[in-house]
């Protein structure tokens, strides 16, 4: 029903409606969902990495399209109807329209996923970092960025490095055997 | 950081730990600087508009031409007791007056969305429950949640209750700490004493039952992690004799109480379009008079079975704020007596050797087990691809977890819609043309957790 009145692709995963649009109607999507539908309450906007390069976490099974997936959720506050937006966006200098107009909500998340991906989010008032100082380069939930503190440590138990608390490397107490012997 | 700072700090010329003595010559501090997220003086229309909101109707012209002496931008925090946590705010203020309110945050990030993936699903719940440090048990059953969806299984029923249990009471020791912390920020410092208290006791039972007082990882994809420790209906049952008592002392203390009426009546309201606008949930949304309660719409984990009312405020002042707290404490406190009284019987966690690990016992008779146990604690297991969105009801708000599997051992993609993310993002409304006296009041009432925040 919703993806036929915003003209979209209805995919139901595990109780999640999920709608795919395509980029350029990112904002009348949202503008009809909010005014004609009804779906007022705006929950969450982020986005997904699809890469065949990882450099943290597991790789994909498959090889994918390397690509952006930006997705919203809306909802209603009577029923409980709530759907997902979801639009592609191609992985070279990706930007979609800002979605503040429609939902002020918006501002912050669009924020965080344009410092964690680098997706520029056109029209936004105030486009800047949101966690990360100004002066940080690069875009930490790529797939392509690495968890450097896990490079220079392993997880604690992966790798025992360090020796066991009981067990001194070196002995301090001379040897008691004869080294004659 | 400008290049002038940044030199300066190569340089090594200004040095910032330097002691100063009062009468000699002020050595050059360097302030704290986020560049563009910060406040500015001269900002554009634009921004001006982003930062009142779609439906704040406000009068207030920026002037250009005003004096300096009227309009000051001051700063407060990352490091200030009354934020609650990190969090920097910069207030403009016009007199007495505040103008523009600016959160800053991102002190307390440490990508826990980006660590999701690198952790399996068994180990997910060790990291979500560090976001929302106050109540880690929701941020776990959200995740177990989506992960067993995923999945496609169905904890059995005492599972299920005992998730019920442990979360109510979770709720009773965040909105005691909320409730603490308002009367200290505004002057009630016994109400401090007596919310601190009250919580020890639920903390004192979540110790017994889990192990630890927070970060608990007790609910776990599969069920929960132990059993009920013996004799927990003995301590869940004192807890509910003494909880009602207490909340009479604190209306006692606070109710009608002349100085807290007026530092809370109709201060830092928030209109009900204004919180749908600004995605706010929780309390502070019930508190504007929206009935929208997740426990209600969404039920998870079988909370439809028990009786309970979602307590409404009218005004989305910081006193009806106050009051749906103590109201949801006494619907918690029903929710927790009816499964107190109805616990099901059988298996605290699913009996699926592929997802939940076998009894100790069994490692030393069955080989079978001990590879499942191997299995399970080396790589983890498998969850289909596909994806999800759930969300609990927290203390705060409407907390989600998305998560998207690859087919693999670890999440492709885990994101959380974290509650005082937005509560937060919508204090400048409450806090615009208020007073700057009623700053601390309003932002304790959004009860906003960095850890939630940064994430």
């Amino acid at each position: 029903m919703v993806a036929g009145s915003v003209g979209g692709e209805a995919d139901i995963h595990f109780d999640t409606v999920k709608v795919s649009v395509s980029p350029d109607s990112w904002v009348d999507v949202h503008t009809k969902a909010r005014d004609d539908l009804d779906l007022v309450f705006f929950s969450w906007l982020s986005a997904i990495h699809w890469s065949n390069d990882v450099q943290a976490g597991d790789s994909l099974n498959e090889e994918v399209d390397e690509r952006f997936e930006v997705l919203t959720t809306v909802g209603d506050l009577t029923e409980g109807r709530r759907v997902t937006f979801s639009t592609r966006l191609p992985i070279d200098s990706p930007s979609i329209a800002s979605l503040v107009g429609v939902y002020t909500g918006a501002d912050w998340h669009e924020r965080e996923t344009y410092e964690m991906f680098g997706i520029v989010f056109e029209g936004h008032p105030n486009l800047v970092h949101l966690y990360l100082p100004e002066s940080f380069i690069g875009n930490p939930l790529r797939k392509s960025y690495p968890l450097l503190s896990r490079e220079v440590k392993p997880w604690p138990g992966t790798v025992d490095v360090e020796a066991m608390p009981e067990k001194p490397e070196a002995p301090e107490e001379p040897s008691t055997e004869n080294p004659e012997a | 950081m400008s290049d002038e700072n940044t030199q300066d700090q190569a340089g090594g010329e200004t040095d910032t730990f330097d002691l100063w003595v009062a009468g000699t010559e002020e050595p050059q501090f360097q302030p704290t600087d986020e560049g563009r997220q910060e406040i500015s003086e001269h900002e554009s229309e634009d921004r001006l508009a982003a930062q009142f909101g779609r439906v704040v109707e406000d009068d207030y012209v920026f002037d250009e031409d005003a004096d300096d002496d009227e309009r000051m931008i001051v700063n407060m925090g990352p490091q200030h007791p009354s934020t609650h946590g990190v969090l920097r705010l910069q207030i403009e203020l016009e007199g007495e007056i505040i103008r523009r309110t600016r959160p800053i945050i991102g002190y307390l990030h440490t990508g826990m969305e980006k660590t999701a993936e690198q952790l399996n699903y068994a180990q997910g719940p060790t990291n979500v429950t560090r976001m929302d440090y106050l109540s880690p048990l929701h941020e776990e059953l959200a995740y177990s949640l989506a992960v067993e969806r995923l999945l496609g299984v169905e904890v059995p029923p005492r599972a299920a209750a005992i998730r019920i249990l442990m979360t109510e009471l979770n709720r009773i020791s965040s909105h005691l700490v909320a409730l603490a912390t308002n009367g200290l920020d505004i002057g009630a410092l016994s109400m401090m004493i007596y919310g601190f208290r009250e919580r020890e006791a639920i903390l004192a039972f979540f110790e017994k039952a889990t192990g630890l007082r927070m970060n608990h990882n007790y609910i776990r994809p599969g069920g929960v992690a132990a059993d009920l420790p013996p004799g927990w209906k003995d301590d869940v049952a004192a807890i509910l004799k003494e909880m009602p008592v207490r909340l009479q002392e604190y209306d006692d203390l606070l109710k009608e109480n002349p100085v807290w009426l007026s530092r809370t009546r109709d201060v830092g309201i928030i209109q009900a379009e204004e919180a749908i606008a600004y995605s706010i949930t929780g309390p502070p949304l019930r508190a504007s008079g929206v009935d929208w309660d997740i426990r209600k719409v969404f039920p998870y984990s079988g909370i439809d079975q028990y009786e309970f009312d979602v307590p409404l405020g009218e005004r989305g002042d910081v006193y009806d704020r106050y009051r749906v707290k103590v109201e949801e404490i006494e619907e918690s406190l029903k929710i927790v007596e009816q499964v107190m009284d109805s616990m099901p019987k059988g298996n605290y966690r699913i009996d699926d050797r592929k997802i939940t690990p076998p009894p100790r016992a069994r490692i030393d008779e069955s080989m079978e087990a001990l590879i499942h146990h191997f299995k399970l604690f080396t790589e983890g297991f498998k969850v289909p691809a596909g994806e999800t969105y759930v969300a609990v009801e927290s203390p705060r708000g409407e907390l989600g977890c998305y998560l998207v599997a690859d087919g693999g051992p670890m999440p492709w993609r885990m994101h959380t819609r974290a509650p005082s993310f937005y509560n937060l993002q919508g204090l400048p409304i409450a806090m615009a043309d208020s007073l700057v006296a009623d700053t601390v009041a309003t932002i304790a009432s959004m009860d906003p957790v960095m850890g939630d925040v940064d994430r």
